[in-house]
Formats: structure tokens, C-alpha cells, sequence
């Protein structure tokens, strides 16, 4: 299309405008990471802190090693991975129930599903954490993985990709005797692979940076999560650490950066897939 | 295709909602079945006076502490310790424990920290299974802690074990103690001191070794500080809950030697209104205003951003302040920061401490900070091992190396002829200046502060208050809000907990 | 008929593991909270009496749930205009063909790798009014950054929320957005520009309708997510400042640490629900007030 080829001082224009823009939005990561990347009176000693100079690991590895992130950073990894598998198991299951099958009360189960996206932690919170609690859950990994196993949002996601399936596949594979699930395994989930990588993206993410529930759950240290575990870097009344915030910010959101960088592309392609025809 | 516009619908929605909300007026605690319990006599007509609920304690149903049970226990006892110790304070209380593991091998204890807050609520929200057994609470949770029925007192242990108090502070045991009760036992004790900057104080004339005892003095030496132009302001006072907005107060009426609420303190009888809406609260908060509007006190706010907001105003660069009140907990760590030198209007050295200046220069101070609360497991070897662990965490020697690393008042007095305290002590008398205000303190309830179920909650109800009148606001209506709002609360508590 | 009732066993297998899980963590939590919204409970929440269904209105009129329900839509009205306005614009302005374009996709979507608790903290750092950065940079400009600091005057605290709010979200609505893009029909573009429509007209004419089920999708997300802020407040502002109470969301007045109806488990569930009826209500009428524009691709 001509429209998107722009030339000359347009095609300037454009990049400078990108640019500045995107210095804009990344600023505040900037001046963080290059806060991190100080120590002692340097990180403190504005307006001069904004420049690169006298980089240092000191901020980062104290914050590491006083943090415990270490450890921290494993449960994270641990229980999101966990969390991901099994949301993208059940979004699969259940999104295939309601995108090819059809029985009595469907839609009234359908509706029960999304109603359920909109109840809001706060109203759940107590109750769950009371549960937890009876089930001898506090300060475990089960705590913390099984009651994000559902989701709707995913079940939505991929419901909506099954949908913009040809239907004529799904009812060749039943004249053929081709059971539910072998058809969900070897044909669906295989045709739907862009979407479950979002899916499964947003939910290491979101799991990830989950901080109300892990709270909630968790109080000792073999449990933390990174997000729980960063607030202890922030001790009220003690302005010697304020600086270490920083550097556990920077190695807590490192890795989803990186994951970031690798895999927007898939992202984006993901969410597209199943809202092409909708 | 028609263009589509979704702010509006937002806007109509939030508008509708709005407008349908704007009745209100009841405070939220003021809500359901929460009237202050009334008393019918026989001929069913109602009592001229509303009593307060008398719920004396008698020991006897208390669960016992039999101290020598550790001796019949198979093995190590393993316990659960939660606390409110983060950063390094939380390090320093973890080497204390790994002495303590590695001293015997009859009891081994697992730390488990979060805030005060934090711990508190999971404390309450958890069944008695889930809960430690042992925790360490901040000393606004004594009444709330008391109504779980959920602990051993100490003061069982202490019976039981024949355990020598003498070196004690009596205000420090006595902020853990209702009707005859010895609930916990105390283990880090603060209280608010007055930090200044001596540089400021010479630069203005005044004498850095004699800073200023009662309020009349703080005022005249903010004066002097202002006129002569030695700082932008005297003092930076904060409307934090847990300082300037609600546990400072309590400190004045304890200089003052009045009551903060009834029931002697909630000490002799459960407490059922607040009465710091009375003349010396009126006075003290118009003082306050004062400053402010004369210019001699700034305002920094909530405090709730860093926690040492107020402090870092002293080392403001353009308008510092020359004074501020702060607990003294935060000594140490004050003079590590300042040590480093980044901030050049003021070093560690330049740093005075001295007792929070009172009405009519009344000594004394409330402890704060927390103690130590064995939970009730039923099973006596658990309560016995818990004791054992706290008789070494409040032993001289403990204390002397805990006050010494944290700048917390030791609990006793003989923590002080102990190394390493003594030579911090010795070497730096600022750390002082927090134990002689404590052993000051005149004798008698009012020393030993408010219990009370709500109180954390009504001090967030006051720091609101506070807030407004350094603001401007007028002092008595909004001290009468503030105790109205208390004694639903307290009403609403006792209704729901007793 | 008999194929109906063939697909019961399969979909009920299929469809437990989710509506187990759903059951126990979500709908039992939910029904809880509206009868323990219908009780007086001690502070450990487990010995109740019942004061019935007038609990709730009496949350709902009383002045602290009126104040922070004030704060709630003043957040909502700031942060999901901004937050879908920009998150619009920077999608329409990476949706172009050229070199490099990847890079800023990465840099605009960048903010997803930051959870609500570490974009606090960054815009704690940034905004600090004593050694923050921006507060160094601005000050002149803005004298509030320095006295009393955005996050502590009772003006400014709000916006600086939303602030931080609406970074923190843009990375998840350019996403969402530029997927939303990529799906419509490039022939649609190719007509209109024969017809001779302009840039700003084809953006109207064509992105926006098309982007309209994205764009329905992101006001839900964002509004639910700014009537449900909580770790924002308690990490940026504690509720404050005081005495306004300016950041004090309806999440914030249950548990926040300041919470008069911290230990009230009553009180605690009847405030909770009715935010969830509020999410519900606007859930509800942007469905509807959309039903009829949006656009959806066949």
C-alpha cells in the first residue's frame, strides 16, 4: 500500500515522532535500570544520576544476595510455568466443550463462565485464603498454582480460535470415528498453535506478576514469590536501602523483558488469529 | 460505518452512579447492630448512665504454662516463629535466633517475618492450626490479641519459672499488662524522641547540649531558629498514623499524666470511648496549629511515602527544618545513611538527640514496638519451648546486642553494663537519651498507654484529623469527629467481640 | 436431538477440571462474601451474628464507602480515556511497514513486563520528591514535584496514580490493539483510498469501527482493572494524603493498611460485593452501549 511507504522527510518525520515516543514510554525504565546500575552516594547525587557514569553491578548484587531473589525467582519460575500448563489444559478442554459440542444448557454455562471473569479478587480473597487455610494450603506451591488453574479469559481465547476452524473438519473427523479427544490433540490444538502461545504468554506473565493472592498465601521465605518478596527491599524508616528497590525491580522484571523481546512478535500474531473472523 | 464514541457511556455511567451515591453521611463503622450495649433495669426504663461492659480476667481460665515440660520432650522441638522484623533488623533478629538454635539442641525456631500489619491480620484470619507458635505484635494489638483467646499469657510462665523481673522496665512490662494480666513479654521497645541538627541549633545561638524539654521551650527555640534565619523552619511535624497522627498524641497525654481513653486505659475495664477530646487535647493541637501558622513548623504530610519523610526534611536542601520527632528506632539507621555523606546539609555527626519535648516539660514516654505472645497449642511442651526461646531473646546479653545493633531501648536495665551496649553507650550517649525518657516515666496507668481493640484503626481515624488541623482546620470540631467516629469504632468492636 | 445428548458425557468431562476449579476459588468465595455481607463477625471473622440485608445499603451510604466510590470514578474517568487514547495511537503508529519497526513494537510494549507492584515502585523511585529523578528534572516547571512532591499534595496525588496506572497498562492494550489492527482486511484501506478518502478519514471511516470489539474489550479490561486498584495506592500513596484521603479507591477503604474495616469481616464482604456489583453494572452497560456499533469482522 502506498499510504505505508512514506519517503523522504515523511519517512523522517515518522521515525523521529517513533522515536520520541518511544523514549518517552521507556524513560521511566531507563532511569531505573541506570539507578540500579549505581551505588552509594552516586545514585543519590542528582541531577547528575541520570547520566551514565560510574556503572556498577554493587546495586544489583546486594539486592540479590541481601533480597534472597535467588529463591525467590525459582518459585516465580516454578509456579508460573506450572500455572501455565495447567491453564492452557483446561482453556483447551473446556473451550473445545463449548466451541463443538453441543448439549442442553450450554449457553447458560457459557454465560456462567464469563460472569465469573468479572468477580474481582477483593470480593474472593478472604474466603480463598480461608480455604487455603482449611486445606492446609498456607505456604505451599499448591496455595499458589491450583486456584489459577482456570481461566476464562483463556477458555475465550481459544474458543474463539476453534471457532474460526472450517466446521466441515470437525465433522469429518466424527463420520471417521475419530474420538474427542485425539481430534482435540492431533488437529485442533495443533491448528490453533499461534493462540495457545499467547495464551500461554499472558498467563506466565500474569502469573508471574501476581501480588494480591501470593501475599495472601505465602509468609515464609521457601515460598516467596519475586513480587511478595520485592516489598521487603522497600523497609519503611530506612533510607539506606531505598536504593536496593531498584535493583530488585530490575532483576524481577528481567526475565519477562527478555521473554518480551523474543516473543512479541507471537504475541501479537496470537491475539490476531482467533479475532481475524470472529 | 458510523463513527462510535465510548468515552460518553463512561461518563453517563460514572455520572448516574455518582448521583445515585451522593446521600451518604453515617460513618461506615456506625453501621447494623453497633450501639454502645444498653442496659435495661427492671421496670424496663433505661439507665440514667451507660456502664462500661466489666470483663475482669480471672486467671484461673487462662491456659497454663508448665515451664519444666521442655524435660519431657522426645526430641527438638521445632517452632514457628512469626515476627514483624524486615530489612535489617529482621538479619539481626535471625543471628539472634541462630545463637539461640545453636546454643542447644531442645528447641529449634523457624522465622517467618512480614510488617506488623501483615502478620497481625494473618494472625486473626488464620485458624488456630495455621497460626505460629509464637508471634511478635506491635503494642496497638494487645486488646485485639487478648479477645482471640488464642495465647498463654507469659505472665503464667514467668509465675510458674519464678522469673527474676527485677531488671525489667516497669513501663515496658506494664504496656503488655491488663487487669493484672502479664500478657506478653516485651522485646523491642521504641519511643519518639526529638532529632535536631546541631549545626542549625549553634548557627541560631542555641546550645546543642541543652535541647528544648517542654513545649514552650520547642516553640521559642523554633523562634529563635526562624528569626535568625539558621534553618527555613524549627520543626517538621508529620499526621502518620503511627507518629505524628496518632501515637505522638497518646505520648502527650501520657507526659500529661492523663488518660487516653476510659476504663483507666482500657487497664482496669474494657475501654468504650476516647478522651482525647478534652481540653489537653485541644490545647496540645492548637499548639501544633500554631506552629504551622506562624510559620515556625512545616507540614510534611502523612509520611506514609518513605516512612522518614520528617527526617528527610532535615536534610532538605532548600527549605530544611531544624527539628523533628521520630521514634528512636530509627536512630542507627539514620546515622548510617547520614555517615555516607550524601546529603551535605547534614552529617552524622551533626545529628542531636533528645527527649520529646512534653506539656509543661513533663517526662516520660509509652513504649513502642512489640512483644513477644505465646500461642496456645495445647500441648505444654510448645508453650514451655516458646518461654525457653524468649528468656534468651530478653536475656541481658541478647538485649544488650539487639539495643546496640538496632538502636531499640534493651528492656532492661542491666543490658546496659553489657557488652557490646555498653560501649555504644560509652561512645555515642544519643543512644541514651531513649532509656532515661523511658525510666522517667512517672508511675501509674497513664504510663502505660491505651488498650484498646480498635486502636490501630482509630488512629487512622485521628491521623485524619490531625492532618486537617495542621492544614487550619478548627481543633475542637475536628478532635469531636475524630472522637465521635473512635467511639463507634470502639462501640462497633466491643459489640462484635465481646 | 440424539446428537445433543451424545455430546453430554464429553463436555462434562471436558468442561469439570475448569468448572471445579471455578466453583470452590471463584463462586463459593462469591456467595460467602454476600451472606458474611449480611453478618457482625469478631475480628478473627469466625463467630458471627446475623444483622441482615440492611448491611449493605448502610455500606453503601455511609461516607467513607460515598468518598472512596468518588475516588474510584475519578480514577476510571482519568486513567481508561488515556489509557485506550494512547494505547490507540501508539498502535496505529507502529502499524507501518517499515525498517525497524519491531524495535518500537518491543519498546511499546514494553510496560507488560512490568506487574502493578513493579511500575509502583519505578514511579515511587522516579517521583520521590527528596533524590526522585523526575522531581530533579521538572521542579522548575512543575514546582509541586519538590513541595510538597506529586505523590503527597492532595491535587496532584490522583493524577499521579493514574499515571502510573495507565503506563503500566499500555503495554497490554498496544498489544491487544495493534492484534486488532493486523486483523482488519488490508482491501478495506485499498477502497477507501480509492475513493479518495484521507488518512484521518480512513482512520475514522475504517480503523476505528473495525477496531471496535478490541477496543470494547480494552474499556472493560481498563475500567475494571481502576475500579479494582489496590497495589498502586498502597505502595505509591498509603491512601493519602490526609486529610482528603485523596487516593483512598474502594479497594484501598477494605484492606488497606489504614482500613477503619481492616478486621471486620462484615463490613469487609458488603463493600467488597458491591464493588463487584459496580464492575458489573458498568460491565454491563459498556456491552450494551457497544452491542449496536461494534463491528465485527466476517
Amino acid at each position: 500500500m502506498r499510504a505505508d511507504r512514506p519517503r523522504g522527510w515523511r519517512l523522517v518525520g515518522r521515525y523521529t515522532v517513533l522515536g520520541v515516543v518511544a523514549a518517552v514510554v521507556l524513560f521511566p525504565i531507563y532511569a531505573v535500570l541506570l539507578q540500579a546500575l549505581k551505588s552509594g552516594p552516586d545514585a543519590l547525587d542528582h541531577p547528575s544520576s541520570l547520566l551514565p557514569t560510574h556503572l556498577t553491578l554493587d546495586t544489583i548484587t546486594t539486592a540479590w544476595t541481601d533480597g534472597n531473589l535467588g529463591r525467590m525467582m525459582l518459585n516465580s519460575m516454578l509456579v508460573s510455568l506450572l500455572v501455565t500448563a495447567g491453564v492452557m489444559l483446561t482453556s483447551l478442554l473446556s473451550a473445545y466443550a463449548f466451541a463443538f459440542l453441543r448439549f442442553p444448557g450450554r449457553g447458560v454455562l457459557f454465560v456462567f463462565f464469563v460472569a465469573t471473569m468479572l468477580v474481582p479478587a477483593e470480593v474472593t480473597v478472604v474466603i480463598n485464603r480461608r480455604t487455603a487455610d482449611s486445606l492446609g494450603w498456607l505456604n505451599s506451591y499448591q496455595g499458589l498454582v491450583v486456584p489459577a488453574l482456570a481461566s476464562t479469559f483463556g477458555m475465550l481465547l481459544v474458543r474463539q480460535m476453534f471457532l474460526t476452524l472450517p466446521k466441515e473438519l470437525h465433522e469429518a473427523a466424527s463420520l471417521d470415528g475419530v474420538g474427542h479427544l485425539r481430534f482435540l490433540w492431533e488437529v485442533a490444538a495443533p491448528l490453533s498453535r499461534p493462540t495457545l502461545g499467547a495464551l500461554g504468554l499472558f498467563t506466565f506473565l500474569g502469573t508471574w506478576n501476581a501480588y494480591l493472592w501470593p501475599s495472601q498465601v505465602i509468609t515464609d521465605e521457601a515460598h516467596k514469590t519475586i513480587q511478595i518478596g520485592l516489598e521487603d527491599l522497600k523497609t519503611p524508616g530506612d533510607i539506606s536501602r531505598f536504593n536496593l528497590i531498584t535493583g530488585g525491580l530490575v532483576i524481577a522484571a528481567l526475565p519477562i523483558f527478555v521473554m518480551l523481546v523474543l516473543f512479541q512478535r507471537q504475541l501479537v500474531r496470537g491475539l490476531t488469529a482467533g479475532a481475524v473472523k470472529g | 460505518m458510523r463513527r462510535s464514541s465510548r468515552t460518553p457511556f463512561l461518563v453517563v455511567a460514572a455520572a448516574g452512579l455518582f448521583v445515585a451515591a451522593c446521600s451518604g453521611g453515617d460513618s461506615i463503622t456506625d453501621t447494623g447492630a453497633t450501639n454502645p450495649p444498653q442496659t435495661t433495669t427492671a421496670d424496663g426504663s433505661t439507665p440514667v448512665e451507660t456502664l462500661a461492659p466489666t470483663t475482669s480476667v480471672a486467671p484461673d481460665t487462662l491456659p497454663d504454662c508448665p515451664t519444666s515440660a521442655l524435660a519431657d520432650a522426645a526430641g527438638t522441638v521445632e517452632l514457628t516463629f512469626w515476627h514483624g522484623m524486615t530489612g535489617p533488623l529482621g538479619e539481626e533478629l535471625d543471628s539472634l535466633a541462630a545463637a539461640y538454635n545453636a546454643s542447644q539442641d531442645a528447641v529449634k525456631v523457624n522465622l517467618i517475618s512480614g510488617s506488623y500489619e501483615e502478620t497481625y491480620d494473618k494472625y486473626l484470619n488464620s485458624s488456630q492450626s495455621s497460626r505460629p507458635d509464637m508471634v511478635q505484635l506491635p503494642e496497638y494489638t494487645v486488646q485485639g490479641i487478648v479477645d482471640t483467646e488464642s495465647v498463654v499469657p507469659v505472665g503464667k510462665c514467668i509465675d510458674d519459672a519464678g522469673f527474676d523481673l527485677s531488671h525489667f522496665l516497669p513501663v515496658a512490662l506494664g504496656a503488655y499488662q491488663t487487669q493484672g494480666v502479664q500478657w506478653s513479654m516485651p522485646f523491642n521497645v521504641s519511643n519518639p524522641v526529638l532529632f535536631f541538627n546541631k549545626k542549625v541549633f549553634e548557627a541560631a545561638g542555641l546550645d546543642p547540649a541543652s535541647p528544648p524539654q517542654s513545649l514552650e521551650d520547642l516553640r521559642a527555640y523554633a523562634q529563635q531558629i526562624v528569626d535568625s534565619g539558621a534553618a527555613k523552619y524549627g520543626i517538621a511535624l508529620d499526621s502518620g498514623f503511627d507518629s505524628g497522627g496518632g501515637w505522638y498524641i497518646e505520648q502527650w497525654f501520657a507526659k500529661a499524666e492523663e488518660f487516653y481513653v476510659d476504663g483507666d486505659n482500657g487497664r482496669t475495664n474494657r475501654a468504650t470511648k476516647v478522651l482525647y477530646d478534652n481540653d489537653t487535647g485541644v490545647e496540645l493541637l492548637t499548639f501544633l496549629q500554631d506552629m504551622i501558622n506562624d510559620g515556625l513548623a512545616v507540614n510534611v504530610g502523612d509520611n506514609s511515602g518513605t516512612g522518614y519523610d520528617n527526617l528527610l526534611k532535615l536534610a532538605d536542601e532548600q527549605q530544611p527544618a531544624a527539628m523533628t520527632i521520630a521514634t528512636s528506632a530509627s536512630l542507627g539507621p539514620v546515622l548510617d545513611v547520614l555517615g555516607s555523606g550524601q546529603f551535605p546539609q547534614i552529617t552524622g555527626d551533626d545529628v542531636g538527640v533528645g527527649p520529646m519535648p512534653g506539656p509543661g516539660g513533663a517526662p516520660g514516654a509509652l513504649i513502642g514496638g512489640a512483644s513477644l505472645w505465646i500461642v496456645d497449642k495445647d500441648d505444654p511442651v510448645k508453650a514451655a519451648a516458646v518461654w525457653d526461646f524468649i528468656t534468651f531473646l530478653v536475656s541481658a546479653e541478647s538485649q544488650s546486642e539487639w539495643a546496640a545493633a538496632t538502636g531499640y531501648v534493651p528492656v532492661r536495665d542491666d543490658a546496659a553494663d553489657v557488652e557490646p551496649y555498653a560501649t555504644t553507650l560509652a561512645n555515642d550517649p544519643r543512644f541514651a537519651v531513649a532509656l532515661a525518657q523511658l525510666e522517667a516515666s512517672p508511675e501509674g496507668l497513664t504510663s502505660a498507654g491505651p488498650v484498646v481493640g480498635p486502636l490501630r484503626e482509630m488512629r487512622s481515624v485521628l491521623a485524619v484529623a490531625v492532618a486537617a488541623i495542621l492544614d487550619g482546620a478548627d481543633v475542637k470540631a475536628s478532635l469531636d469527629d475524630a472522637a465521635e467516629q473512635a467511639n463507634n469504632l470502639i462501640a462497633d468492636y466491643n459489640a462484635r467481640n465481646s | 436431538m440424539k446428537r445433543r445428548l451424545r455430546d453430554v458425557p464429553p463436555a462434562l468431562a471436558m468442561l469439570v477440571p475448569s468448572m471445579a476449579l471455578l466453583a470452590v476459588w471463584t463462586v463459593y468465595p462469591l456467595v460467602m462474601a454476600f451472606i458474611n455481607g449480611t453478618k457482625s463477625c469478631d475480628s478473627t471473622g469466625r463467630r458471627c451474628n446475623d444483622v441482615g440485608w440492611q448491611q449493605f445499603s448502610n455500606v453503601w451510604q455511609s461516607r467513607e464507602f460515598q468518598h472512596a466510590l468518588g475516588v474510584s470514578l475519578k480514577l476510571a474517568a482519568m486513567t481508561v480515556p488515556a489509557g485506550l487514547i494512547l494505547g490507540v495511537g501508539l498502535a496505529v503508529l507502529a502499524d507501518k511497514h517499515l525498517r525497524g519497526i519491531g524495535f518500537f513494537r518491543t519498546a511499546f510494549s514494553s510496560t507488560v513486563a512490568t506487574s502493578v507492584a513493579v511500575a509502583s515502585l519505578v514511579w515511587f523511585v522516579l517521583l520521590q520528591p527528596e533524590i526522585g529523578v523526575l522531581s530533579d528534572l521538572f521542579h522548575e516547571w512543575i514546582p509541586s514535584l519538590k513541595q510538597p512532591g506529586l505523590l503527597r499534595d492532595p491535587g496532584t496525588a490522583l493524577p499521579a496514580v493514574a499515571l502510573s496506572s495507565v503506563w503500566a497498562g499500555l503495554g497490554f492494550t498496544f498489544i491487544v490493539i495493534t492484534a486488532g489492527l493486523q486483523g482488519i482486511p488490508r482491501d478495506l484501506y485499498e477502497s477507501a483510498y480509492v475513493d479518495g478518502a484521507g488518512s484521518w478519514r480512513r482512520f475514522t471511516n475504517v480503523t476505528l469501527p473495525m477496531l471496535s470489539p478490541s477496543i470494547l474489550f480494552i474499556t472493560v479490561v481498563l475500567t475494571t482493572r481502576a475500579l479494582q486498584t489496590y497495589a498502586e495506592v498502597s505502595l505509591l500513596t498509603g491512601g493519602g494524603p490526609n486529610p482528603e484521603k485523596s487516593t483512598t479507591t474502594i479497594p484501598y477503604l477494605i484492606y488497606g493498611r489504614n482500613s477503619v474495616i481492616q478486621n471486620n469481616l462484615g463490613l469487609k464482604s458488603a463493600a467488597a460485593v458491591l464493588l463487584f456489583v459496580i464492575s458489573l453494572v458498568f460491565a454491563i452497560v459498556q456491552f450494551r452501549g457497544f452491542e449496536k456499533r461494534v463491528q465485527y469482522a466476517r
